[in-house]
């Protein structure tokens, strides 16, 4: 068997305020395999973005990482100091966020973006660092990257640079790839586009891939595996096919009726009431049983931990048998 | 479309200037500068009906919502509702009873909700802008029964936007645009910016309106599949132009335009059925500079040297409307 790539093990991330600390992050555990695209999927405060931020040591204080750990190939990454932590950034665990004009400097020309990273994390001289960055264009479908290479970020479209970026968290041979809503404000056909590159590169280069987002048709097109998030906690994880097609948490099944289809004719999309709870009032028990029509006895008080259920593992105390049994 | 449509747009322009201030212009020694945002869109919308606009950005959809209910003047061409014309001079006195029947529901509703304004006197604005009802206790019931009919409850009324979340922010936009008893609606990309469980919630909301208050739509969005959901027909909008108009069922099952079909092509397959996706080649171009000929030719697989110097029309092919040679000619 080989080793994960990432490993988090239940990883808390809280912020201390004056009325308590609030738990964005509970207790979440996951693993990411060589060459693997995870998708983490949830709606606003769901805390997916917030594990994202964990991972590569970026929460802002006061947050902070309250309990558990992360290991990048074994290694424990939480907690290392900044300094370690930036070179592990960029070198180790690459990262494309939503907005790429705020990735990227909009004073520099795109090459000597690229150089720099190539020269912080590689050991080349300046002329081959700049004859990677073109070829690093290339790859990514800049036309013309010879030219382009001189460009600023503001003579590029929104796709072409997201392509930039994609070569930017690719430029020093990631092992991670962080992704986080990174075709959110595309146009749908440069968004296909953008999907089919970052899955395309990230088989070529073998880094596996952290994949957040809203958006359950993008995790259906490009992820392996799914971790679905609500308040904070993993609700659901499993193989890609089985979370989409068989759903098997009432909130994953609120959230794939609740998705309008282009090719079938339903009247009512199914609707989940209610909205996803704030951090300052999460529900005891299971986040999600006031809004959960297949609640029972012992969702509002006792929490249910993630445990295998097919292929897949699950959170809700439908799936434990004794609970279900006694339900009836 | 059986009675006399709604809601008329035709031969619709918008023409923006986007010239450099005058100075710069003599000192660089440029040209002013103008840009098409809309060319030549015509369509009818019929009582109860929801016409939906799809495109991406910069292709002139929000301009068109714009246009039709009056908040920019057109270029060329004219919007008649109800059989008024909404830039004739001569017939202002009718526009303005018009005013109240037309209703908009903007994207976001941060932006579109005055922060300093609680929940109850949003709502009651135009029941007072328009004398629908005088006495406070008479506003006052109404705004509760139009909260209560968008699924808020009336005590909501004494907050402040910022106090809702975004889908009851929009729910909000909602209660504000019925408090007019409209018949007209022009939604701008209205769920955009919400989750999806939310969107579902406030796409059926909308569904459940029009069938109460039998209100008629203008749809506005990027995502063709909302708009299969939402509306009876549909225009694809590229640079400007529609491009193909036709009922959402055929154009679904269907598409002809070679851009319909990459949009359609484009939308991620929820149902992995590992449907083979067409490598989408090229971006939208810039609008101050578009393609001659047919706007879609540089990323057109077709595209041949009539598409290259000649616009195609809008032409009638089967039960929908269609701008391409490739079509008319029967090539694709």
């Amino acid at each position: 068997m080989t080793a994960p790539v990432l490993s988090v093990r239940n990883l808390r991330v809280e912020f201390p305020t004056r009325r308590g600390t609030l738990v964005a992050v509970d207790d979440v555990s996951f693993d990411i395999m060589p060459g693997e695209v995870l998708g983490v999927v949830g709606e606003s405060g769901a805390g997916k973005s917030l594990t994202g931020t964990a991972i590569i040591g970026l929460i802002e204080p006061p947050g902070r990482i309250g309990a558990g750990e992360i290991r990048l190939k074994g290694e424990r990454i939480d907690h290392l100091p900044p300094e370690r932590m930036r070179r592990i950034r960029g070198k180790r665990i690459g990262m494309v966020f939503q907005d790429p004009l705020t990735s990227l400097n909009p004073l520099y020309r795109i090459g000597d973006q690229l150089s720099e990273t190539i020269l912080t994390h590689t050991d080349v001289d300046a002329g081959e660092a700049r004859r990677r960055a073109v070829a690093l264009l290339a790859e990514v479908g800049i036309p013309a990257p010879q030219q382009r290479v001189d460009s600023y970020p503001h003579q590029f479209s929104g796709g072409m640079r997201q392509r930039v970026v994609l070569a930017l968290a690719l430029a020093a041979g990631p092992e991670l790839v962080i992704a986080d809503e990174p075709t959110t404000a595309l146009d749908v056909s440069v968004q296909a586009q953008i999907i089919a590159l970052l899955k395309r590169l990230c088989r070529d280069h073998g880094a596996a891939v952290m994949l957040i987002t809203h958006d359950m048709g993008v995790i259906a097109e490009t992820a392996d595996r799914v971790a679905v998030m609500y308040a904070g906690r993993i609700a659901e994880i499993g193989p890609v096919r089985d979370v989409v097609k068989a759903p098997l948490h009432p909130y994953t099944v609120g959230l794939m009726g609740s998705i309008p289809k282009p090719d079938a004719d339903i009247d009512r999309l199914v609707q989940i009431p209610g909205t996803m709870p704030r951090l300052t009032a999460i529900p005891s028990g299971c986040p999600f049983h006031p809004r959960c029509p297949r609640a029972f006895a012992p969702c509002p008080t006792r929490r249910p931990e993630l445990r295998p259920h097919g292929r897949a593992e699950v959170a809700c105390w439908l799936f434990e048998p004794d609970m279900a049994e006694a339900a009836r | 479309m059986s009675a006399a449509p709604l809601v008329e747009a035709k031969d619709l322009g918008r023409v923006f200037d986007v010239s450099k201030p005058w100075l710069n212009r003599m000192v660089e020694r440029v040209p002013r500068q103008t840009l098409a945002a809309v060319i030549d869109v015509t369509f009818a919308i019929g009582q109860r009906e929801t016409f939906a606009l799809v495109g991406e950005s910069g292709s002139g959809k929000s301009t068109v919502a714009k246009l039709t209910v009056g908040l920019i003047a057109p270029t060329t061409g004219d919007v008649v509702i109800a059989g008024v014309s909404m830039n004739d001079p001569s017939r202002h006195a009718e526009r303005q009873r018009l005013r109240r029947r037309i209703q908009m529901v903007f994207q976001d509703p941060y932006a579109s909700l005055n922060p300093r304004w609680s929940a109850r006197d949003i709502v009651a604005e135009p029941i007072r802008a328009f004398g629908l009802l005088r006495t406070r206790a008479e506003i006052e019931g109404q705004v509760g029964d139009l909260l209560r009919l968008v699924g808020l409850d009336p005590a909501d009324g004494r907050k402040y936007p910022h106090e809702f979340s975004g889908g009851q922010r929009q729910r909000v936009a909602i209660a504000r645009a019925l408090a007019s008893r409209p018949d007209f609606i022009v939604c701008d990309e209205p769920t955009s910016a919400l989750d999806v469980s939310v969107q579902a919630q406030i796409l059926n909301l909308m569904r459940d309106l029009q069938g109460r208050f039998g209100l008629t739509y203008l749809f506005i969005s990027h995502n063709l599949a909302v708009v299969r959901h939402m509306a009876s027909r549909i225009g694809v909008m590229y640079l400007g132009r529609l491009v193909e108009v036709g009922p959402t069922r055929d154009l679904f099952r269907a598409p002809r335009h070679p851009y319909t079909r990459m949009l359609l092509d484009a939308v991620p397959d929820l149902d992995l059925t590992g449907r083979p996706r067409k490598p989408v080649e090229g971006e939208i171009p810039n609008p101050i500079d578009p393609p001659k000929g047919c706007p879609f030719h540089p990323r057109c697989p077709f595209a041949n040297s009539r598409c290259r110097s000649e616009l195609p029309l809008l032409l009638s092919g089967g039960s929908t409307l269609v701008a391409c040679h490739g079509v008319e000619e029967g090539r694709i």
